[in-house]
């Protein structure tokens, strides 16, 4: 019984000093150094999306869990469901599918690969990867920032060409391959997934890889072949020197590895951020096969407050491959060339 | 607040619902120029960012067109077990979806691609050399090897 309580105790006192629940010394794998070795290949594919909705909590009950987990893997087979050979081509107008498939239904399932689980911390399935604001939304953006935000946009010229054709973009969005997202110009990978912060992107190659040595930590992002070295224990450089992933310093606070970005480039432009953008990442092993990634995002800026959200990374063993990009990229010039075609052929009805 | 929550839910997975990729697929085709594209096929590239399917459309008039279809990563499908060797020149698809703005180019977007008889091109036991379905995990790469039909 003694023993027993000394046990109970013991490791009571572990839990209470660890960074974050559920951590002990002996679970986590270290280097010669003693620091937690944090290197592998994560996959991050997730269903928990960046935000929430308003009123909702962040731990799913098991019940909603479940269900939404069914809803996506029942959505897979809906897409690899059996068609007519005979069927017709699709409807002229368009297939009225939204968003980035612009009405002309994007591709078959069988290319994507996205969570299927929700992503788990402390053992519970989270609604939102943000947790801080505690509603698990976005902060407003400052009344600057989107002034600022308006300035790069130019007024949509003609509203009925638009109503007509719901899957092209306004507001001048292919009038320069500048004005086109890093992702589709293969430099960055989209959305944020090269980061920081590193978020999923809901649709494929998820995959991250880190290697570690004492001096310096290397981020691999497959998508699109994005490589970040956080130099541990420096110094940031100079206010005048940008880079397109910030610069990224490191430290150790006990077993988390704490990293601090700064100076991105303008061509940078996480939601809409600024070049204050200020990341603080902390990557905690928590066990042999996971990860705990946790991100706070300060731009005064651009948020009337800071904002934190976090999710885990479990290991995985599929491989990483090279995702070279430029000379297969027809698309780029399909989209531009298209652009240039409707403005002639708009310019004629008038 | 249950019906609340269980709303966020499925308003997530709608959010996710289309199949797209990460680019502007409204601005690359035409929405009124829908196709369907029969024919064997002639080459598949592998490429990053969106594979393309190369197939010979026999027209009307007995001319015979080749014509590019766009295709998502090739990554995904490589940590599935499908190789360059999965789609062979010869096989007959079935292909639905919109030109390419540019009507001089014979490029299409890959809405549904089937085999003859509707079957998804990479599902089942086809025949042509579709090493896995995907719904088994066991065919999954093992620690320390490679998926099935790997490389």
């Amino acid at each position: 019984m003694r023993k027993r309580l000394l046990i109970a105790a013991s490791i009571a006192a572990v839990a209470s000093i660890a960074p974050l629940a559920g951590q002990t010394k002996s679970a986590i794998p270290r280097l010669a150094d003693g620091h937690p070795d944090l290197q592998g290949t994560y996959d991050l594919a997730t269903l928990t999306p960046v935000e929430r909705a308003s009123g909702s909590p962040l731990v799913l009950t098991d019940e909603d869990a479940r269900k939404g987990e069914q809803m996506a893997a029942a959505r897979k087979v809906a897409g690899d469901v059996q068609l007519k050979g005979d069927r017709p081509a699709p409807p002229k107008g368009g297939d009225g599918s939204p968003g980035p498939a612009g009405n002309v239904g994007g591709y078959n399932s069988f290319w994507i690969d996205a969570g299927s689980q929700f992503t788990i911390v402390d053992g519970r399935k989270r609604a939102s990867l943000v947790i801080d604001p505690p509603d698990g939304r976005v902060p407003q953006m400052t009344p600057q920032a989107r002034q600022r935000i308006a300035r790069n946009v130019r007024p949509t010229s003609d509203q009925t060409a638009r109503e007509e054709d719901p899957g092209f973009e306004g507001n001048g969005a292919y009038d320069d391959p500048e004005r086109r997202p890093l992702g589709e110009r293969c430099l960055m990978g989209f959305g944020s997934t090269s980061g920081p912060p590193i978020l999923p992107n809901y649709f494929y190659n998820n995959l991250h890889q880190i290697v570690q040595t004492k001096d310096s930590v290397l981020i691999l992002t497959e998508m699109v072949h994005d490589a970040r070295v956080v130099r541990m224990n420096a110094e940031h450089l100079p206010k005048n020197v940008t880079k397109w992933l910030g610069d990224s310093v490191g430290r150790w606070e006990g077993d988390t590895l704490v990293v601090d970005t700064t100076n991105f480039s303008e061509k940078t432009r996480f939601r809409g951020s600024s070049a204050s953008l200020h990341v603080v990442e902390r990557f905690t092993r928590v066990d042999a096969k996971n990860l705990l990634y946790r991100f706070t995002i300060e731009d005064s800026e651009t948020w009337t407050r800071p904002w934190t959200g976090e999710y885990t990374w479990p290991i995985t063993s599929e491989l990483l491959y090279e995702y070279a990009c430029h000379e297969g990229n027809y698309a780029m010039g399909n989209i531009l060339r298209g652009a240039r075609l409707k403005e002639t052929d708009d310019a004629k009805k008038k | 607040m249950r019906t609340r929550i269980l709303l966020s839910v499925a308003g997530v997975l709608a959010a996710m619902a289309p199949v797209v990729g990460h680019h502007a697929f409204g601005g690359e085709f035409d929405p009124n120029k829908p196709v369907l594209l029969k024919g064997p096929v002639l080459k598949v590239e592998w490429v990053n960012p969106h594979a393309w399917i190369h197939i010979e459309v026999t027209e009307a008039d007995g001319s015979k067109k080749e014509w590019m279809v766009e295709g998502g990563t090739p990554n995904t499908l490589l940590r599935r077990g499908i190789t360059r060797e999965s789609l062979k020149p010869g096989t007959v698809l079935v292909i639905d979806g919109y030109q390419a703005r540019d009507h001089t180019l014979l490029r299409a977007n890959g809405r549904n691609v089937t085999y003859p008889d509707g079957r998804k091109l990479f599902l089942g036991s086809s025949g042509t050399g579709a090493p896995t379905d995907g719904a088994d995990p066991t065919e999954a790469a093992k620690p320390g090897q490679r998926g099935r039909g790997g490389l």
